[in-house]
């Protein structure tokens, strides 16, 4: 499982610890884990997380771990590991930001909603510093005043 | 059923017209009995809840029974797996259904065959209808927007102003029809606590000349709606620009959801008015049958589809409604059974109702109850939207606050609207009128966002046209970052960056065009196709045939430019394509909504603003009931919701359907008192003899 919130995070952009913190009462990581490897299948699914977790070293002395995080994603996202392959991490993507599994077909998407709780947990409600469409976390009046900046629903530096 | 109850008065549905006549007759100690096809009103929201956050796409019908997305599995020929309306009990057109308006296996409406030959911009093409209603305990403004504008004044004589459509009828001793209206206007604000600025009211309705009759004493049950950051860049922005000389400007939205804790919360913003809102801030007509049934006065039967009226052929009065039971959506018929009362409200909305009343033809009313004029199901209208989006310049963090919350109000009514034709009956001048919806839903409606976006920058697609190199017409770059190469793939901090940049951009202008009334837009019965129970389904015919309308499409496309461009922003609006009216046209899907006019492609989109099918009217022979919502042919029947009125107007239509209802309701409550009255004085009378 650490390999795939590692893997998730690097390729979404959101923070390890946003998307699937220590204490996980939500724990919609699992969901994503469960539909992921359904997906995909065991073989691909398991190389893609033990290439995650070579690639995975800590970051050297004169790189931040942003900079590491962009490597390993290009990393994972390389052509050369098959068109499966890396189809399948950009499916993950998708998947983390609208809770939906997609179908490409050609020039568009569809996608499948996993589930109530992987609707509210879309990032992508998250990176427009709002909220999922009919579940408001916020006050009366909110939407009349700016967001957090946007690395408070990241948990990253924007 | 059985009742022992001897009902004064007996309603059809449980809408917000149903249950505002419920409520007052209940109030007045009035025996009243509702009958509702759909399911009851659930003691909490959570399962409609549940569904809606399921759904693949969040339409207006998503939360509500019975199911529409993946009912069944998917295939080529049914993609969305939309149910067969054939085997379910109370089937309703659905906005999934518009695409596949021909598939009588997935859409509930009959549809009327294209002519031959017809090309892109003929009057004579047929088009799938816009908008849809449910049929449940709580009716359709289970998804209303909240919008609560009033009418404005000239909106009622567009026949006597400006030469097209017709004129509302004068009330009792020719009042107009607007002030006979402002009282029970008041009422229906006060019913669904409506925020709003009165001081933004009185601003409009004193630049419309000679029509400041808001009433003197009138203030909303609560303050005004904040307004959004997308409404101030619209508000700040624009203040210069002038519409066929009637000069633009913001308004606050009446709208009604809390601004203030009150009886229902106070609106948290969850941006979803449509389809469900969750915490019930906004107003929806479960309320009011609430209030009805606490009156002891009212009962309501779920699962009871009035099937027929009874009409008596000596009286012509009505002496019963037939109707049918059912247990589960898919089941058989569990039972038949009529039901009477002194008085009869129909208020299933202005697609069933037509259609229960056409359904309910005697030897001495071969063409429908209630329907010696002929016009029974005719004039369907609906707004009809042209919607224009864009990109602002800087962030305005679209997807927040409530739907809308202002509008561009102050081009509603102006001489534009007169209709000058030439020697030939060509119009040459005049166009309908429009009210423009600012929206905070970003992209939602207008490209499916936020997933299209997402999908485009994940897959390397250019559906929300911002993933690529090209030009709007106006030579703006419509490529977001110029940095990144054409149909980017993006992931991590590069992905946040754009779509955040994208999204918290998006911004969307919806035109409400005032659609007139025409015959052959209308509400027919389906000769072949019925639903589970065996009954009819309705056939509609809907057309955009005159250049009065085609004309505000015209209009607000530039001026929609003309905004963008005061503002900043960049548009992206998108050439719908051309209509495909026929199968053989290379195998293209066909269109259900496009069409051609002056050398523009348009798309149109429904308001939900279901219109015109039972009008109000001067005469017996043009209308279907007399001013006061009572058939001309059957003295003690009603009909009321959004089917009365004349002409659509230039505003959401739920308000006045609820002032429509208050005064529907003094209406039937007058004729219950003056026959008790009458038989009280025969009983004296009687008694009197005896002694």
């Amino acid at each position: 499982m650490n390999n795939f919130v590692g893997l998730s995070a690097v390729l979404t952009g959101f923070a390890a610890a946003t998307i699937a913190p220590a204490i996980d009462p939500i724990n919609i990581k699992a969901e994503y884990y469960a539909k992921f490897q359904a997906e995909i299948g065991n073989n691909l699914f398991f190389q893609i997380l033990s290439d995650f977790q070579t690639r995975n070293t800590p970051p050297g002395s004169n790189q931040t771990q942003e900079e590491k995080n962009q490597l390993i994603g290009e990393a994972m996202l390389a052509g050369s590991n098959g068109e499966n392959y890396v189809m399948s991490c950009r499916k993950l993507i998708f998947l983390w930001y609208s809770g939906a599994w997609p179908t490409v077909d050609g020039d568009t998407t569809s996608s499948q909603m996993l589930s109530a709780k992987s609707y509210t947990q879309g990032l992508a409600w998250q990176v427009m510093q709002s909220h999922p469409m009919g579940d408001s976390n916020y006050r009366y009046g909110y939407w009349a005043k700016e967001p957090a900046d946007l690395s408070g629903y990241t948990g990253n530096n924007n | 059923m059985s009742t022992t109850t001897n009902y004064d008065a007996i309603i059809v549905g449980s809408g917000i017209a149903g249950a505002i006549v419920a409520y007052k007759l209940g109030q007045a100690g009035k025996k009243v009995l509702i009958l509702e096809a759909g399911p009851k009103i659930p003691t909490d929201r959570s399962n409609y809840m549940d569904t809606f956050l399921k759904a693949n796409i969040k339409s207006p019908e998503s939360p509500y029974p019975p199911s529409t997305q993946n009912a069944i599995p998917s295939s080529e020929e049914n993609p969305l797996g939309l149910p067969d309306p054939g085997e379910e009990n109370t089937p309703r057109y659905t906005v999934l259904q518009i695409n596949s308006w021909r598939k009588p296996k997935q859409s509930y409406f009959d549809f009327q065959q294209q002519q031959d030959n017809l090309k892109g911009d003929s009057p004579q093409a047929n088009f799938a209808y816009g908008s849809s209603y449910e049929r449940i305990g709580g009716g359709t403004t289970w998804h209303w927007l909240g919008t609560s504008l009033r009418f404005l004044p000239n909106d009622f004589k567009l026949k006597t102003k400006y030469g097209v459509g017709v004129d509302w009828p004068t009330a009792a001793n020719n009042q107009d029809f607007y002030d006979y209206l402002v009282p029970y206007y008041e009422q229906a604000t006060i019913e669904i606590n409506v925020a709003g600025s009165k001081v933004a009211m009185d601003k409009l309705y004193t630049q419309f000349d000679d029509q400041q009759t808001f009433g003197p004493n009138y203030n909303y049950p609560m303050p005004e709606i904040v307004e959004s950051l997308v409404d101030e860049e619209f508000a700040n922005n624009v203040t210069s620009m002038k519409i066929d000389n009637e000069p633009v400007y913001v308004t606050s939205t009446p709208q009604g959801r809390n601004s203030r804790a009150g009886e229902r919360r106070q609106c948290a913003g969850n941006t979803n008015c449509i389809p469900i809102c969750p915490i019930q801030a906004k107003y929806d007509a479960t309320v009011t049958i609430a209030r009805a049934l606490q009156t002891g006065n009212v009962d309501i039967l779920y699962q009871h589809v009035v099937s027929k009226v009874l009409l008596d052929p000596v009286t012509d009065e009505v002496n019963g409604v037939e109707y049918i039971t059912y247990d589960t959506q898919t089941g058989k018929a569990t039972g038949t059974d009529t039901a009477t009362a002194k008085k009869y409200v129909m208020a299933a909305h202005a697609i069933e109702t037509p259609k229960l009343m056409l359904m309910s033809a005697t030897d001495k009313f071969p063409n429908g109850a209630a329907n010696s004029s002929g016009q029974m199901g005719k004039n369907l209208m609906d707004h009809i939207m042209y919607l224009a989006w864009g990109l602002s310049k800087d962030p305005v963090f679209p997807y927040r606050g409530p739907l809308s919350t202002s509008g561009i109000e102050s081009v509603r009514d102006g001489a534009f609207r007169k209709a000058v034709y030439d020697a030939n009956g060509k119009l040459i001048e005049g166009r309908a009128a429009y009210r423009i919806e600012i929206g905070n839903d970003g992209w939602s409606w207008a490209a499916g966002d936020p997933f299209t976006t997402l999908g485009d920058y994940v897959f390397g697609q250019n559906n929300s046209h911002t993933n690529a190199t090209a030009t709007n017409s106006q030579g703006k770059n419509l490529k977001f970052n110029t940095a990144l190469g054409d149909n980017s793939k993006l992931f991590g901090k590069e992905l946040v960056a754009t779509l955040n940049g994208i999204y918290t951009r998006q911004i969307r202008l919806g035109y409400l065009i005032e659609q007139l009334p025409y015959e052959g837009n209308s509400v027919e019965l389906s000769k072949n196709l019925k639903d589970n129970l065996g009954l009819p389904r309705p056939k509609i015919n809907y057309q955009i045939p005159a250049d009065y309308e085609r004309n505000a499409f015209v209009s607000a496309k530039k001026v929609s430019t003309d905004i963008f461009n005061e503002i900043g922003a960049t548009e992206y609006t998108q050439d719908p394509g051309a209509p495909v009216f026929y199968e053989e046209e290379g195998g293209k899907p066909l269109t259900a909504a496009n069409f051609q006019y002056e050398g523009n492609n348009f798309i149109f989109y429904g308001a939900g603003h279901i219109v015109g099918t039972y009008r109000i009217g001067t005469e017996k022979s043009n209308s279907v009931l007399n001013y006061r919502q009572q058939s001309w042919d059957h003295s003690n029947l009603y009909m009321i919701g959004s089917g009365v009125f004349p002409t659509l107007t230039t505003a959401n239509p739920t308000l006045t359907i609820a002032a429509m209802s208050f005064s529907a309701a003094d209406n039937i409550l007058e004729d219950l008192n003056s026959e008790s009255a009458s038989s009280n004085a025969e009983l004296a009378s009687v008694s009197s003899q005896n002694k």
